[in-house]
């Protein structure tokens, strides 16, 4: 943890509100670099709320959010995604129609020439750009599977639960992002499956040294295992943080999880 | 279709060189046009389109198509050629048959047209149930054009698309605006107000119509009959037929590349996951704009040369049924398969023209046909394949 | 102008928000419960208006002349049958495709209101042509200067708002209309409650589609003609209406049928010379209107999950 460097992220006063419904409630969190932050806490206690007001799905209803030094509060999920923030989804949203491939090329937008000349015409250029492409996609997979990587034009629709998942992850690392958001990865899966993918980002957090990963999680072996800080929210609120073994003896932490109030 | 990339990069492997599928297919589609197109009996039609129909679930059951589809994947460029010269092949076999060259010019034009409509709605997810009115846009322009101006033709031809698209982008606010599926109803409202419009405008010539002036490309007028030598004489619509496949083969070209691009892959995205899309940067507004207008282009292109062949225009060509009957079209070949929109277009256009007994009935049949294949066969009738950057793509 | 032919229009403009937001509100009962926009509703009321004809020219070559019993068996008859072929269309072509894209569903009923229309024109006798519809309501008269109160238009307004009322009613104090909104708030809820889904969404629908008939006989009753196509401009106005008031909400849809209403009838009075091009104001409204507030003027909730 780089305890006096400027935090990568903050978050101060965040609230959300949809209606009467406080989602995000003056929230206050810093994540720093080279953490893996796990974000917990109870149903309905704002993590999701929180990811989704960050990549710009939301707009915020108060406070302030900043990036590297740069407010990003209510700018466009393009612009946010551009500053170095990629997400994965909670309930996967992967094209099932498209090829591995394709999905993880929606994921490298910004580094792709959208132009009509260039795609119509200057064929052969599209080519190049096309293989180099593949050639990274492929080796960005193979750090996850390599069997996998060698089956990149394979639909995502036919590739079993965690393959998905690590098409997902691929997906939002291949523009690489400084601050990669993972909603609730081991939903879905198996033990063992949740095992192997946490296997697999943890070796991903080792590659690429500074990527900022934050993580939302009931699985709580996982937390353990994982992350190195943690924050639990409930209502909205930030009701705990520190190391995972901080936060799990802390009594308001059980008693939210319990359901006391 | 031209589009091999080196032989021997990574992204590409050589694929099978055996054109023989590709031929056989073509020959047999190209005989039996022209037998359907021969037979007058409406008995003989009737029993030629149920033969077909019969032998083509057959080779499905046997798993038969699926080979010749994967095989002709691989073969676009050649498969393109065919089908040009099978349209060539038919025109010089009915050169002196006006009703058979106006089908089938009729047929080329609607393929441009349902193309554009499938960057709109088989690519991008827009659904536009105007069709039938930005055909009309470029039809109304192209009377007007040649009717009062010295506009040389062929920029009569483009100012028909340019128009259809600048009319689409007036109602690009309410589409991009309204969620979801709700722009359906945009576009339909759009459809009922164009053809009332027509019909209360007398500077359009109201219910009775507009006439447009034939083409004529530096001097060649497409309105007289082609004469060769001392005693072959071809139709007018000879000239229609070629003008239209040359259109159709830009077209073609430049839908399928566009397919195979990142431009096809952002419209496939917003098409599948807006939200999701977004957050990777895509900018959902630029690719339903560049999508929607276009499309638009397309079949303002198509409708400008559709009036000028069809020499008088009037409401009536361009109702909403007609709109409809486009949009079955794009569904019935499969939604996003450019391949399957120029099969699905010749069952479309040419059964009714034949089989006179339905043709008062076809609105009817085609609508009622849409919701069986929605029912129990949506992905149409040749579904789109994976989508590839190349023939015969492969990442190792 | 003067008083007498302001008052007449505003009642005409109050007949025709009666027929809009009878159709709206039908929309707006169908997206509540199954988040669906079905887009045959028009075409359902076209139907509805033809099958009244039939019923009265049935009673008329069967001897019954009374118009009481004429007006009330072509409601009944009208309403039933549209009633039963609305849940038939939600049991065939809706609830399977609850799980495919929501185009689909579009698209469907869409090729279904086609299939409606041009069976009509094809099957009905002489169905291409405009069909004259009997008057069946005492056309007394109140003279008061311009303006001529006719009791039939009053009594079709009333009877407008008594089943506008009872829809209301219906759904807000009966143990159906609970499980109706409760449906429409939350289908998954609902079921473990023990509500029968599938039968709360054929209810709806049969009610929505009754609705319609209603409209549509009141169409004919108002104009004295029917034609294949009425559905057509029906729909879509009565769609952007329940859009405007904002999908799901039955006073938003009721609103919204009014205000249309009002729009169109101050635009016939303003554009006197314009009158050929009523229909396409009333098209190039809609589109504003979509243009404007394309989530309606009620806010819809979004309740997309991410």
């Amino acid at each position: 943890m780089s305890g006096d460097a400027a935090p990568l992220l903050t978050a101060r006063c965040l609230s959300k509100l949809f209606g009467g419904v406080v989602a995000l409630d003056s929230l206050d969190l810093d994540v720093f670099g080279d953490d893996i932050l796990g974000l917990i806490g109870p149903n309905g206690s704002g993590k999701t709320t929180f990811f989704n007001v960050v990549t710009g799905i939301y707009p915020a209803s108060e406070g302030e959010i900043r990036f590297d030094g740069r407010d990003i509060t209510n700018l466009s999920t393009q612009a946010i995604y551009r500053s170095g923030i990629a997400r994965t989804f909670q309930r996967s949203r992967l094209s099932l129609p498209l090829s591995i491939f394709d999905n993880i090329m929606i994921g490298n937008h910004k580094r792709l020439n959208h132009g009509l000349w260039f795609n119509l015409v200057r064929r052969r250029a599209f080519q190049a750009e096309l293989e180099e492409n593949v050639a990274t996609a492929r080796e960005l997979v193979r750090i996850f599977d390599a069997p996998l990587s060698e089956r990149l034009l394979d639909p995502v629709g036919g590739i079993p639960m965690i393959d998905r998942r690590r098409v997902e992850i691929c997906r939002s690392l291949i523009s690489k992002p400084r601050l990669l958001l993972l909603d609730e990865p081991s939903a879905g899966m198996t033990g063992e499956e949740t095992r192997l993918l946490m296997d697999d980002i943890l070796e991903v957090k080792s590659r690429f040294r500074d990527l900022t990963i934050i993580i939302v999680e009931h699985e709580m072996g996982v937390i353990e295992r994982i992350t190195n800080r943690c924050v639990v929210l409930n209502f909205g609120q930030k009701i705990a943080e520190g190391t995972y073994r901080e936060v799990a003896a802390d009594r308001q932490v059980q008693e939210a999880y319990l359901g006391m109030e | 279709m031209s589009e091999r990339g080196p032989a021997n990069t990574a992204a590409t492997v050589p694929h099978t060189r055996n054109p023989l599928p590709a031929l056989a297919v073509a020959a047999l589609a190209t005989a039996f046009l022209i037998t359907l197109l021969l037979v007058e009996s409406q008995v003989g039609i009737a029993a030629l389109i149920a033969g077909a129909a019969i032998a083509t679930i057959a080779a499905a059951r046997q798993g038969l198509l699926t080979r010749i589809t994967a095989g002709l994947a691989t073969r676009e460029d050649l498969l393109g050629a065919l089908c040009v010269a099978g349209v060539l092949v038919v025109t010089v076999f009915f050169h002196e048959d006006h009703f058979v060259l106006l089908m089938v010019a009729t047929l080329i034009l609607f393929v441009v047209a349902t193309l554009g409509l499938n960057i709109q709605f088989g690519y991008t997810g827009l659904i536009n149930f105007a069709g039938s009115s930005f055909l009309g846009v470029g039809s109304y322009t192209a009377a007007v054009l040649t009717m009062h101006t010295a506009l040389p033709h062929l920029l009569v031809l483009l100012m028909g698309g340019v128009m259809a698209a600048a009319i689409g982008s007036l109602l690009l606010l309410p589409v991009l605006r309204t969620r979801g599926h709700y722009s359906a109803v945009v576009t339909i409202a759009f459809a009922l107000l164009f053809k009332t419009f027509l019909e209360v405008n007398d500077i359009l010539g109201g219910p009775q119509g507009l006439a447009v002036a034939g083409m004529d490309l530096f001097g060649w007028s497409f309105n007289d009959n082609i004469v060769i030598g001392d005693d072959f004489e071809l139709s007018f619509y000879a000239n229609y037929v070629l003008l239209s496949l040359a259109i159709l083969v830009v077209a073609f070209i430049f839908v399928r590349r566009l397919d195979r691009s990142w431009i096809g892959l952002n419209l496939d995205a917003v098409r599948l996951d807006e939200t999701a899309a977004a957050c990777f940067g895509l900018n959902i507004l630029r690719w339903k704009i560049t999508a929607f207008t276009l499309g638009n282009f397309l079949i303002g292109v198509a409708g400008a040369l559709y009036g000028m062949m069809l020499g008088f225009i009037a409401p009536a060509n361009f109702t909403f049924g007609d709109s409809l009957i486009l949009v079955s079209i794009v569904l019935l070949g499969g939604l996003g398969n450019a391949w399957g929109l120029v099969v699905a277009t010749a069952i479309v256009v040419i059964i009714p023209e034949k089989l006179q007994a339905i043709q008062e009935y076809r609105f009817l049949l085609y609508a009622s046909m849409v919701i069986l294949i929605l029912l129990f066969r949506p992905q149409g009738l040749i579904p789109r394949p994976l989508r590839t950057y190349f023939p015969g793509f492969r990442t190792r | 102008m003067d008083v007498g032919l302001f008052a007449q229009y505003v009642m005409n403009g109050l007949m025709l928000g009666m027929m809009y937001a009878l159709v709206a509100v039908g929309f707006t009962l169908f997206f509540g419960v199954l988040d669906v926009i079905k887009f045959s509703h028009g075409d359902v009321l076209t139907v509805g208006a033809f099958t009244a004809l039939a019923t009265y020219l049935g009673l008329s070559a069967a001897g019954v002349n009374s118009p009481v019993v004429q007006v009330l068996a072509i409601v009944i008859v009208a309403g039933c049958s549209m009633a039963l072929l609305g849940a038939l269309i939600a049991r065939v072509l809706v609830l399977p495709l609850k799980n495919a894209p929501a185009l689909n569903t579009l698209l469907i009923t869409l090729m279904l209101g086609t299939v409606l229309r041009e069976s009509v024109r094809l099957f009905y006798p002489e169905g291409a042509n405009p069909k004259p519809f009997p008057s069946l309501l005492p056309s007394d008269a109140l003279v008061l200067g311009n303006f001529n109160l006719r009791l039939d238009s009053v009594l079709m307004l009333a009877a407008g708002a008594a089943v506008i009322v009872g829809v209301q009613l219906l759904l807000n104090r009966t143990k159906l209309g609970l499980a109706i909104r409760a449906v429409a708030q939350d289908e998954e809820t609902a079921k473990t409650m023990g509500i029968n889904f599938t039968l709360v969404v054929l209810i709806t629908f049969g009610i929505g589609s009754a609705l319609a008939a209603i409209a549509g006989i009141m169409n004919g009753l108002y104009y004295n003609e029917i034609n294949f196509g009425m559905g057509l401009l029906l729909g879509a106005i009565g769609f952007s209406a329940a859009i405007v008031g904002g999908l799901g909400n039955i006073y938003g849809a009721i609103i919204g049928g009014f205000l249309f209403a009002m729009l169109q009838t101050i635009g016939a009075v303003a554009l006197p010379f314009a009158s050929a091009y009523k229909d396409v104001f009333a098209f190039g409204a809609i589109i504003l209107i979509m243009a404007w507030r394309p989530t309606g003027l009620i806010q819809e909730k979004i309740s997309e999950r991410v």
